[in-house]
Parts: structure tokens; sequence; C-alpha cells
């Protein structure tokens, strides 16, 4: 019982950064139509910006908050006025296309350009071990769990309570009806955009120092966030939270009872039972979209 | 060519030679009427003859190719509706246009948007005090409203700025006869207090008998403008929103 409840928990702390990436899909699904299958890459960058940075003497508190801004605009803006923009009246295919274009150029450009080495970076949380009735918990896990946490709650709280977060709500919803009532449609699509870079960096900062920086980190991780999306609901940002916490936990349990070589198929595997038995997700809505 | 009105006024809204459409195909081809402060304008009209595209075009969603559109004599022809809703054009589009998963409240504030927070939910009392039914639900996600409470809600939203021009397409879609009555009622009140209002509404009858004047397009151009009750005793008005309609036809 005692290493089901260590596995649950440590599960829940990786499960809390795929949840960070998850919610970046989810957000750019229901603002712009959006599917970014270079997700995974969004964070493989961050990672090495404050790899580099923090190589250049950077304290990585100060690291973190320059990869930020390099990332909304780099990730944020020109991803949008680069990519999304000129596609977006052809269609979701074509962005999706690009975006798998756009993840095997980042991926082999890092590789080429910087390194094809794995990269460590110190953790924000030091090395400490509680143990609590016999289940061993490590600060790191956590802290990344709590940290996550916080973060996909600020982020549905300013969605939800604040008028820009409504607005931004507005433009996912209805489009035309929010340009009818004077409500700046770009703006509130790139502060989507926006939001995805500054969680993708997040989730960068929580999970570089257990799995490195390298540049195929994106493929797995933007996979699994991928499916995360989808088995929570995709067009709903409670259920990003809850599908990379089941993909987390479900693939930590498969590692210890089945077969650590299974870990990579929990996700894939929930993922189809999902989209047999509930294609909208676990917390998603059915939806109609006009053709 | 407009209906009773007088030489010196000032038109709230006129177009002079508006050519506007999309791509290579035009659906206004050189349109110009005038509508009077105050009036409730009826646009009416076979399908495909320009009528909603006079709305969008009116409200800067369509940047016209050509010609001229004024509101209470100032030039709006390449505004944007940003710049409308400030200077008093509020749109009610057709279908629905709520957000289905904000609150009755919210989206009420997010219609004053271009207002400032405070100004928004200082009005908003006064809008509710127009539709109890809206009022009761003010909490209540919007899309648990009924297709009437819903229409309600949008031209509150819209009048929450307070505009001197509402532009509504087809309020009565969707909504049961009663319901269209009370909508229709409340339109008259409006302009009752100075609001000048152009709808399309294929509802041409009932809508006929609240306007004051009806415009009659096809294939984007005036065919007829007219007083709504001359029309309305027009013993061939079916014609004229069927279509093929002016010109005496050969049998």
């Amino acid at each position: 019982m005692t290493d089901f409840l260590q596995l649950f928990f440590s599960g829940m702390a990786t499960g809390s950064i795929y949840a960070l990436a998850a919610l970046g899909f989810t957000l750019l699904w229901q603002a712009s139509g959006t599917i970014n299958f270079a997700q995974g890459e969004f964070v493989m960058l961050p990672a090495f910006a404050m790899v580099g940075l923090i190589a250049a003497g950077a304290p990585l508190p100060l690291a973190f908050v320059l990869t930020v801004v390099l990332a909304i605009g780099v990730l944020g803006w020109a991803f949008k006025r680069g990519v999304v923009d000129p596609l977006f009246r052809h269609g979701m295919m074509p962005i999706v296309v690009a975006t798998i274009g756009l993840s095997i150029a980042l991926s082999n450009g890092v590789r080429a350009g910087y390194s094809a080495e794995a990269h460590p970076f110190a953790g924000m949380f030091p090395d400490r071990i509680f143990n609590i009735a016999g289940v061993t918990i490590t600060l790191a896990d956590c802290g990344t769990l709590a940290f996550a946490l916080l973060l996909v709650l600020a982020t549905q709280s300013f969605l939800a309570r604040t008028v820009t977060g409504r607005a931004m709500q507005a433009v996912a919803q209805n489009t035309e009806s929010a340009t009818v009532l004077g409500i700046n449609v770009p703006r509130m699509i790139f502060y989507t955009f926006a939001i995805n870079a500054a969680l993708a960096c997040a989730a960068a900062l929580l999970v570089t120092p257990v799995y490195l920086a390298k540049f195929d980190m994106g493929v797995s991780l933007g996979t699994k966030a991928f499916f995360a999306a989808v088995i929570g609901g995709f067009n709903n940002s409670r259920g990003a939270l809850l599908g990379g916490v089941i993909v987390g936990v479900g693939e930590n349990l498969a590692a210890a009872y089945v077969s650590p070589q299974y870990k990579d198929a929990v996700a894939l595997a929930l993922f189809m039972v999902v989209i047999l038995f509930k294609p909208q997700g676990l917390l998603g809505r059915k939806e109609e979209r006009k053709v | 060519m407009a209906a009773n009105m007088n030489p010196q006024d000032t038109p709230a809204i006129e177009f002079e030679d508006v050519v506007a459409g999309y791509k290579d195909f035009m659906i206004l081809n050189n349109l110009s009427f005038k509508v009077r402060p105050g009036s409730i304008t009826l646009l009416i009209g076979p399908n495909g003859a320009g009528k909603s595209t006079v709305l969008k075009t009116l409200f800067g969603l369509l940047k016209p190719r050509g010609g001229r559109i004024t509101l209470g004599g100032v030039d709006i022809t390449a505004a944007d509706p940003k710049t409308l809703l400030a200077r008093g054009i509020a749109f009610v589009p057709q279908g629905r246009n709520l957000f289905g998963q904000l609150t009755v409240m919210q989206n009420l504030e997010l219609g004053g948007i271009t207002l400032g927070m405070k100004t928004a939910r200082e009005r908003i009392p006064e809008v509710l005090d127009l539709f109890p039914r809206v009022r009761e639900r003010s909490n209540s996600q919007a899309s648990a409203l009924s297709g009437g409470e819903q229409k309600q809600l949008e031209i509150g939203r819209a009048l929450l700025l307070r505009p001197k021009v509402l532009l509504i397409d087809e309020p009565s879609i969707g909504l049961s006869p009663l319901v269209v009555q009370d909508v229709f009622k409340l339109l008259r009140k409006l302009a009752a207090g100075g609001t000048t209002i152009l709808m399309v509404e294929q509802n041409v009858k009932s809508a006929l008998k609240i306007s004051d004047d009806a415009i009659a397009l096809e294939s984007g151009r005036l065919v007829l403008h007219k007083p709504a009750s001359e029309l309305l005793a027009d013993p061939h008005i079916e014609r004229l929103f069927l279509g093929g309609a002016i010109e005496t036809r050969a049998a």
C-alpha cells in the first residue's frame, strides 16, 4: 500500500507537468481553433533557454523570468503571426501539418545548432525527503505538484474572474459576436498564445531538473500532453488538469506493476479508451462546429 | 426617395452609391438610401438581395468597395466596429450571439466592454428593468435561457451602449409569436425614445406593422422606399419579398 501511495503521489507530480502543457493545448484550441503539435518543443526551447542563461551566469529565477519574456515573444507572438495567422483561413489541417513540421524543425534545429546531449540544471526545490506513515515523498514532487496546481488554478481564475479573461472566453465561444461588441479579438487571441508560452516555460522549469533538457524531450512530453488534453476534454481547462494527472499516475503505476517498458503506452491506451467511449473527454462537452 | 423625409433633415443613416461584397462577387450594387432619425426602417427583399449585407457593411464588418456611408452626416465609410460602437451604432446579428458558458450578467458586462466596466455596471440595472424575465435569471448560464430570453438578453446587451442607431437582423427567428410581439413592442418603445432602428426581418407583415418605413432591395439595388403603412396596404406585397417583384411581369 505504501508503495502504491508513493507511486501515486510522484505520478501526480509528473502528471501536473503534463497538465501545464495540456492546458496550453486546450487554451489554444478554444481561443483560436489551433492544435499545436509543437507543444512539446514549446517546452524544450525554454528548457534550453534556461540552460543557456544559467550557463551565462544568471540565477535560476532571473533565467526563468527572461525565458518567459523571450517565449512570449517567440512562441507567443512570432508563432501566431508567422504560422497560425497566415494559415488560419485555410482551416485547421494546414495548421496541424505546419506545427508537426515546426516540431521536427525545432528539435533538429536544437540538435544541429546547439547540442545533442542532455543538459541538466538544478531544480528550484532542495533535495529533501519526507516520510509520512511509511510513504516517502520528495520535496521536489511536493513543490512541483503545488507549483503546477497553483499555475493551473491561477490561469483558470484569470479566465473566470477578470474582464479580460471573460473577453478571452467570449472570443473562444463566439468570435463574431465578440467583434460586434467591440472586444479586441486579435489581442485576446494573442493573450492566449502568450499564456500558452508562459505555461510551457513553467513546465520546462519543473520538468528539466528531472528529465534534463534534450533536443527530443518535447516528443514524449508533447504527445502525452496531447493525450492528457483529449482524455480530460479538449474544450475544458479543468479537464487538462485531470487528464494530466491521470496520465502521470497511470504510467507510474504501469511501470511498477506491469512493466517499465509499457510506461509510455499507458497514455495511448487511456487515450484510445476515452476516444472510443467518451470522445468529448471526461470533462469535455460535445461541441458542434460550423463547417 | 426616402419616405416622409424633410429635405433639410440630416438623415440618421445615409448610403450613397455603396458597393460591397465578397472577393469578386458584389452584393450591394450602387445602393443609395436614407433613414430618418428615430424611425424603424425595415429592409425587405428576397434571399440574397443584400439585406444582411447592408447591416454588415454599415457596421464595418464588411468594407465597402465604393460609395459613402454617413451617420448623422458624419462619414463612417471606412470605420471599424469599435469606432462605430463609440459613435452610437449597435448591432444585434442574426442567430444566437450569446456567450453560452458565461452568465447573463457576464454577457451584459461584455456588452459594455467599450464603455469601461464602471459605466457598464452602472447601466446594467436600467437594461434589466426592460427585461424582468432576464433579470430573474441574471446569475444563470446564458445557454440555459429560453430562445426568447436569449434574444432579449442580446438586445439588452446592445442597449447597454445607449445606441443612437440599432441594427437588428432577423430578431424573430426561432421565437414564438408571443415573444416576437414582445420584441417588436420593445423596438417600438426604443424608437419612441429616439433610437433609429434598421431591421431585417422575414416576418414581413408583422414587422411592417411596427415599422415607419420600408426599403425593398433586389440584387443589391434599391427597388422601393416608402412608408410601411402604404406597403402594408399594397395587395402585391408578397411579391416584394419573394422576389422578381416590382416590374409587372408579362403573364
